[in-house]
């Protein structure tokens, strides 16, 4: 058994299916893997994957022109998402690996991800589908506040890597202003200006008190929005319950009606 | 009448969406529209929910009245002109300051604007229309706007505002005309049913230019709705979905809504209520709409004359199909679409997740919960190649027992009742709200 090791990241994973692929040892005599064994295993062969952005774009050219333009999305949101780790799951970059072999052994293609009656394909589905609510949820509980220098910022604590999804959203709905996503778990930033295209950057030299610089007038549209908040609920028809299953407590400490139980 | 100059904009703010909160309409769905580079705002068509208030609704437009001054004395309302209210009016910059502010901090998705009578009709109609024109052309909102047509305002008033907002509703306020003029004296079926019927034409005419002219602007491009309340007066549930479904079948509308009457008047002719508004009535409304909009059902399959109200313990669906036992249970690798819709747990989505599925293997039990399907309702109803997931028997009691257990919401003295036994005891509850609302 051959086990390739490969970097959590589209251009990882991409990698490893191509080097896979290439390798020739035959799809049943290897797998994939995005975690460092615990315990090596014996009779087997672990190799080390190095991202390559040449291999990557040929296996996303691949599924692309094969597959179509959603399947290919939901593939990559499928890597975006976090893999929860418990013993009986598949492994991520494996259920990618055996999804594309599949899509390529079918008729059509573009059918790949309906094959939901094979495991590593539900997964793969799962996986999407749990990106793909999740950065739903954060096109509209995410919250903007105006600093001093006029930039819009935000501070997001998602499970899953969705900030790509929200860059593109964001900078479709406010072309005109400046603005910065800041993905305090994954520590990685959207910036957009007016005009161009958003860029994805590394957050490390984001410091927190920069994020509350805060100007007056931000601190008054707080208060008509906690107003607003507060007068909208209907006292009779009170529920804490449903409010906290539609909007899951981990949002609520960023957010500005939530933040503080007031 | 309590009456105050120069009032802030927090005050106001505070009345105008106090008094909007019962208009239950706050979804910002049906229209996709990419921004336009210039101005701010685009949007998606399943809509986007930004928060979620005390009470568990999505809050995703700013929802608010212009001016809760009113002329009109519908007894059900609020603002009616009888009532000792704080009175509040915006001014259409006040209204566009909000929701471009709002809306760049990504509090809202838009704007839902609605509005007592000032004046009349008309004039009203007239400063909402100032109001959109404002936003859309002045302030570029390129965002989702849901707009109120005043019943009884000029018709080539309603267009033109028509062309600036992307849904558009007309409140029916009660189920059936007789009680309508009854609580309602300034308003009458007529006057509520012509805006409406303007619209749809509206939208219709709109669909046929489309083709030829591209820069045509787009008339309530999200389509209308409307709203109705629930459990003020006496109608039976067979009343208010027949007007429903006529509503989606003559009218074309996206959506009906459904308001659990809230007492706020306490006006002589209404119920008082005294153990809260109808929710879980509401609740099933709802979920026969679904059925009605998503799962082809009809009105006459979940109701009928002699049966005229929903069983408030179990959704209609599980209702439908314990009264059709015959036609269960169904086989998941065979059974078509429409079949497959009929059966409780399995929805629209995981339905043709299903048929597509099939094609490349045959599922089993543990395939159909990866694909959504809620086992604990669905499994008395479905076999996965010949075999049901448990022994279990094929008998109205039993499943609902069943059924019943899965659910906390019921009461535990409920527990145990006979599927019979449970429908006589919601006849038992309809009739009991009956007797509130005419003593």
């Amino acid at each position: 058994m051959y086990v390739f090791i490969c970097e959590n990241s589209i251009e990882g994973i991409f990698t490893g299916v191509y080097d896979a692929w290439a390798s020739r040892y035959g799809h049943r005599n290897l797998r994939l893997t995005i975690e460092e064994p615990q315990t090596y295993e014996l009779f087997c062969e672990y190799i080390r994957v190095v991202p390559s952005p040449e291999k990557s774009q040929k296996i996303s050219r691949a599924v692309c022109n094969s597959f179509g333009r959603e399947v290919y999305q939901d593939i990559c949101q499928a890597i975006m998402a976090t893999d929860t780790k418990k013993r009986h799951r598949l492994d991520k970059a494996d259920c990618i690996y055996r999804t594309i072999l599949l899509g390529f052994a079918m008729h059509d293609g573009h059918q790949v991800l309906t094959a939901l009656g094979e495991p590593y394909v539900a997964r793969v589905f799962e996986l999407a589908r749990s990106t793909d609510r999740e950065a739903h949820h954060l096109l509209g509980f995410l919250r903007f506040r105006q600093l001093k220098n006029g930039i819009l910022a935000s501070t997001i604590h998602p499970k899953n890597d969705v900030l790509p999804i929200l860059g593109e959203h964001f900078s479709d709905r406010l072309p005109q202003e400046r603005f910065l996503i800041y993905d305090e778990l994954h520590q990685t930033a959207v910036l957009h200006t007016p005009g161009a295209p958003f860029i994805l950057v590394d957050a490390s030299g984001i410091r927190p008190e920069m994020m509350d610089d805060v100007s007056t007038e931000e601190l008054q549209f707080q208060r008509l929005w906690c107003t607003f908040f507060d007068s909208i609920a209907i006292e009779a028809r009170r529920n804490p319950k449903l409010q906290s299953q539609n909007i899951p407590k981990r949002f609520w400490k960023d957010t500005v009606e939530l933040q503080q139980i007031r | 009448m309590y009456i105050q100059q120069n009032m802030s904009l927090q005050e106001k703010l505070e009345i105008l969406s106090d008094a909007a909160k019962y208009d239950v309409a706050c979804t910002s769905s049906g229209v996709d529209r990419k921004g336009n580079g210039i101005g701010m705002g685009n949007s998606i068509a399943p809509g986007i929910c930004h928060t979620f208030s005390a009470d568990g609704r999505c809050v995703s437009l700013l929802k608010i009245l212009f001016t809760n001054e009113c002329v009109f004395q519908c007894a059900y309302c609020q603002n009616n002109c009888h009532k000792d209210v704080r009175r509040a009016s915006f001014t259409p910059d006040e209204v566009c300051t909000l929701t471009m502010e709002f809306y760049r901090r990504n509090y809202i998705e838009g704007l839902f604007l609605s509005s007592g009578i000032l004046v009349n009709p008309t004039y009203t109609m007239d400063l909402i229309y100032q109001t959109l024109y404002k936003l859309r052309h002045i302030h570029h909102f390129n965002g989702y706007i849901h707009v109120k047509a005043i019943p009884g305002a000029d018709p080539e008033l309603i267009r033109q505002t028509g062309f600036l907002a992307d849904r558009m509703s007309v409140n029916l306020e009660l189920p059936t005309g007789k009680y309508l003029s009854a609580l309602a004296p300034n308003k009458s079926r007529r006057t509520i049913l012509t805006p409406m019927r303007m619209i749809q034409n509206g939208i219709e005419q709109n669909r046929q230019e489309l083709i030829p002219y591209h820069k045509e602007p787009n008339f309530v491009p999200a389509g209308q709705s409307t709203q109705m309340i629930i459990g003020a007066t006496p109608e039976n549930d067979y009343q208010i979905m027949s007007v429903a479904e006529s509503l989606y079948d003559k009218f074309e509308l996206k959506r009906v809504f459904y308001s659990a009457f809230v007492n706020t008047t306490q006006d002589s002719r209404l119920p008082m209520l005294p153990s809260g508004p109808p929710l879980l009535r509401e609740h099933r409304l709802y979920q026969a709409d679904w059925l009605l909009r998503f799962y082809h059902f009809r009105v006459s399959e979940l109701l009928s004359e002699d049966n005229p109200n929903f069983n408030l313990f179990l959704d209609p669906k599980c209702d439908w199909a314990l009264r059709h036992l015959e036609e269960f249970p169904i086989e998941i690798n065979r059974a078509s679409y429409q079949t497959l819709l009929c059966v409780p747990g399995i929805g629209y989505k995981s339905a043709s997740r299903i048929v597509k599925a099939r094609r490349m293997n045959r599922l089993d039990f543990s395939d159909l919960k990866k694909m959504g399907v809620v086992l604990r309702r669905a499994l008395y109803f479905i076999t996965c190649s010949g075999r049901m997931m448990y022994r279990t028997k094929l008998d109205a009691d039993y499943i609902c027992e069943n059924l019943l257990m899965e659910q906390q919401k019921v009461p535990r003295e409920l527990q145990g009742l006979s599927y019979q036994q449970l429908n006589f005891f919601g006849d038992d509850v309809s009739s009991d709200y009956k007797l509130a609302s005419t003593g």
